[in-house]
């Protein structure tokens, strides 16, 4: 699994009206979160959902808008945690829009998920498995002298 | 002594173990050849080894008077959760919005 996830979607609708879903606080919790959202860069706000206690998570959700450029560009930055002031994920999730000749294409990308990106190291870990995989069923192969399923 | 428990992202969050992590994703190694590249105290590499060992993320064995490190999978798959669960989240988010968008406003 890559270290961000990504989503596009195509809507039969202009920009505007797919813009006004991402940024007016009450439309945003018909679909996505309670949120005290403000389309100012700077502006600090939180989404408030149900705890998820076997992640840890409080079930609130701490963003800042980091850009905002209208009818086109949004992100905010996105960190939760437990509730008792630690954060564990601290994360970016980015939307774009992008006008075509019948609607609007919305892309959504959430990662930057700090420690995952940083060197390639999601990659190198999972690269770090498979070889250690392999060589588990390499010793299987020369124990067993037949196949396996890996 | 207590260590103090770690979850899985504070535990890469710091760039010492994370290069100890590179380092055992390319081969399995003992302290003493996985200290060599790191330029600090052998407390410190071991205070390292033994949040990297906790969390979840190696396993050490004793092979003669060598204590071998080998990555192990318990630890990543916490971070592995995390984006499963938020790829999911999102998949059923963008379902909503798509259905007030598509249902409620005239094309």
């Amino acid at each position: 699994m890559a270290a961000s996830i990504k989503h596009q979607l195509f809507f039969p609708h202009p920009p505007a009206a797919v813009w006004e879903y991402l940024t007016n606080a009450e439309l945003m919790d018909l679909w996505l979160m309670k949120n005290d959202f403000q389309p100012v860069a700077g502006h600090e706000f939180s989404f408030r959902t149900n705890p998820v206690p076997s992640l840890d998570f409080d079930g609130i959700v701490y963003c800042k808008v980091l850009e905002i450029e209208p009818f086109k560009k949004l992100s905010y930055s996105w960190k939760l945690g437990p509730g008792d002031g630690n954060i564990n994920v601290d994360s970016v999730v980015r939307w774009e829009l992008r006008p075509k000749d019948t609607g609007t294409e919305l892309l959504l990308d959430h990662g930057g998920f700090a420690i995952l990106e940083n060197a390639g190291i999601f990659n190198a870990m999972n690269e770090g498995w498979l070889k250690n995989m392999h060589k588990i069923a390499d010793r299987l192969n020369e124990k067993n002298h037949g196949t396996t399923n890996l | 002594m207590a260590q103090p428990t770690f979850d899985a992202f504070q535990v890469i969050a710091d760039p010492s173990r994370r290069q100890m992590l590179m380092l055992l994703s390319k081969d399995s190694l003992t302290i003493n050849s996985l200290a060599e590249n790191f330029d600090m105290t052998r407390p410190a590499v071991s205070k390292h080894i033994k949040i990297l060992y906790g969390a979840g993320f190696i396993s050490i064995q004793d092979i003669g008077r060598e204590r071998h490190c080998t990555l192990k999978q318990d630890g990543f798959n916490a971070l592995h959760e995390w984006l499963r669960y938020f790829d999911q989240f999102w998949t059923s988010k963008l379902k909503n919005l798509e259905k007030l968008l598509n249902n409620k406003l005239p094309n």
